[in-house]
């Protein structure tokens, strides 16, 4: 393990590099960590098997097409969700946080309120409204949007704040130079103030999408057929419950980390553009 | 050069002008005038207002009372009005501001194209021409960050300029800048004061300020201690306190 030359990473950044005491306390560390990992995945082994959660039985039907259909079926259902939520959560933050930092005092207390309250609530209790509450004033909604809406609602309200942080983040030097050039308030937000935001915030943007994701999995609140709900469907027809949610839980972390891969090719083809 | 002062408007005068930032007395009763075509240098020790005064005549900074007029007429008090002023008045800020998330052509286009919606190419063969002249048109397709802090400079000025500015205002346009940065700057404002722009400059580059001006403004604690021609000014200085602050930077 040699040095890096110059600072490559925010670690790199932060700590001084390691002199021979550390680095070989660091290999000594890595060495005990790895043995402990390694022994930890042979327990969870042997209790599968001494509890016959091995057995064909519970893993056979994974080689089954049909599982799989069905399951894609639940993977098209949580990423429509997921896609819809996100992209209306980012328009309704953005105009929350447009609001908020209007100048205009009861619209600016307003947004405020409305942000912090959608922050504050957990967004399964925004879910038992739309299914419980909003039916009993007559307005129909379809098990989609009653999952789409408070998951949209749930992350506005962050969203609503990061977008705020990456506004403040920009210089102001940035705002009084399009001031000077004769540009109007509202023209300077949208060419010269968010651009420039959007591109500070992106790493933020994009896992706040990983929370949407993972709050679509309360889904079968309302049973919509998102993948938790198809593969619940799955583990009573199968009798299959570790297996299933086993399989299940790989499916979110490879989206979820393609999602985040995402973010870092994003970020870099965006944001590289404005370091100072 | 001589000042062109033929019973002209001046083109920015400021009368009476007060601002307080909470309890300090940023500016105190200025009264100022700059003629068509003339070069006015401000100087004065850090903290004795003379930023802010630079950034009251386009309003960037409020005014407590006082007028602040170009060409005679009042400087309008916020919306499309003040914009509209605010364009024919070119800014050069010490910290260059170029706008981080466009070209550096782009920069330059961005004024003509948005704000006195010039035709798209027009506005691009204009900054090119600009770029050439302030000499980094090499730079054209660049983003700010990739330039030095000199060329950025350049470029700022080149944004102004491509708003066909009544004056220009510049606001400590090499404080930031490296020492070998500094002439690279100071030639381009030296050519545009040739080429008879009005132009206001706070700076602390006295040399500048010998050679090009018409006239020095000397400020300290707010308030304009005196004024006249620079030859006069820097070698026979009237009062004590700029006799104190020109020692202070010729100390060596």
């Amino acid at each position: 393990m040699s040095a890096p030359a110059r600072p490559t990473s925010i670690r790199d950044a932060l700590y001084e590099a390691p002199g021979p005491r550390t680095r070989r306390l660091m290999v000594a560390g890595t060495v005990v960590t790895g043995i402990l990992v390694i022994i930890g995945i042979g327990l969870v082994i042997r209790q599968f098997y001494v509890t016959g959660q091995l057995a064909p039985r519970y893993w056979t039907f994974l080689a089954q097409p049909t599982t799989w259909r069905y399951l894609l079926q639940g993977f098209r259902g949580t990423v429509s969700v997921a896609l819809t939520a996100g992209v209306l959560s980012l328009l309704l933050g953005l105009v929350l946080m447009l609001g908020r930092t209007s100048g205009i005092r009861p619209l600016s207390a307003l947004c405020r309120v409305v942000t912090d309250f959608f922050r504050g609530v957990p967004s399964l209790l925004l879910i038992y409204f739309f299914f419980l509450a909003v039916p009993q004033y007559g307005i129909r909604l379809s098990s989609f949007w009653m999952i789409t809406l408070p998951v949209t609602l749930a992350a506005s309200g962050v969203l609503a704040e990061v977008l705020r942080a990456g506004v403040n983040a920009v210089p102001r030097g940035q705002v009084e130079a399009a001031l000077s050039l004769g540009m109007r308030r509202g023209r300077i937000m949208f060419k010269i103030v968010l651009p420039q935001a959007v591109r500070f915030v992106i790493p933020s943007l994009i896992s706040q999408l990983v929370v949407v994701v993972k709050d679509t999995t309360v889904a079968y609140v309302v049973s919509y057929p998102d993948l938790m709900q198809n593969a619940r469907v799955l583990i009573t027809n199968y009798d299959a419950l570790v297996s299933m949610y086993f399989t299940v839980a790989i499916v979110y972390i490879l989206l979820n980390y393609a999602i985040n891969k995402l973010s870092g090719f994003v970020a870099e083809r965006m944001g590289v553009k404005i370091i100072r | 050069m001589t000042s062109d002062r033929t019973g002209d408007v001046p083109v920015i005068e400021l009368r009476h002008v007060d601002k307080h930032f909470g309890d300090l007395h940023v500016l105190r009763d200025i009264n100022l005038a700059v003629a068509r075509g003339e070069v006015l240098v401000v100087i004065g020790p850090s903290g004795s207002g003379k930023s802010t005064l630079c950034r009251t005549i386009n309003r960037l900074e409020t005014i407590d009372s006082g007028e602040v007029l170009i060409e005679g007429k009042p400087l309008p008090l916020e919306g499309r009005e003040l914009a509209a002023m605010r364009a024919e008045l070119g800014m050069v800020f010490q910290s260059f501001n170029l706008f981080a998330h466009k070209t550096i052509l782009e920069n330059v286009t961005l004024g003509p194209v948005d704000v006195l919606g010039m035709d798209k190419a027009e506005a691009r063969a204009r900054a090119m021409e600009l770029l050439e002249r302030v000499g980094v048109a090499e730079q054209a397709d660049k983003v700010p960050a990739q330039l030095s802090g000199g060329q950025q400079q350049r470029v700022a000025i080149a944004r102004s300029l491509a708003m066909h500015p009544k004056a220009m205002l510049f606001d400590e346009p090499t404080s930031a800048l490296d020492p070998e940065m500094i002439n690279e700057v100071l030639d381009v404002m030296v050519e545009l004061a040739r080429g008879g722009m009005t132009m206001v400059v706070v700076t602390h580059e006295m040399s500048f300020a010998r050679r090009v001006a018409d006239r020095v403004v000397f400020m300290a604690d707010g308030q304009i201690v005196e004024e006249g021609a620079p030859d006069a000014f820097f070698d026979h200085p009237r009062t004590q306190r700029a006799r104190d602050f020109l020692d202070s930077i010729r100390g060596h």
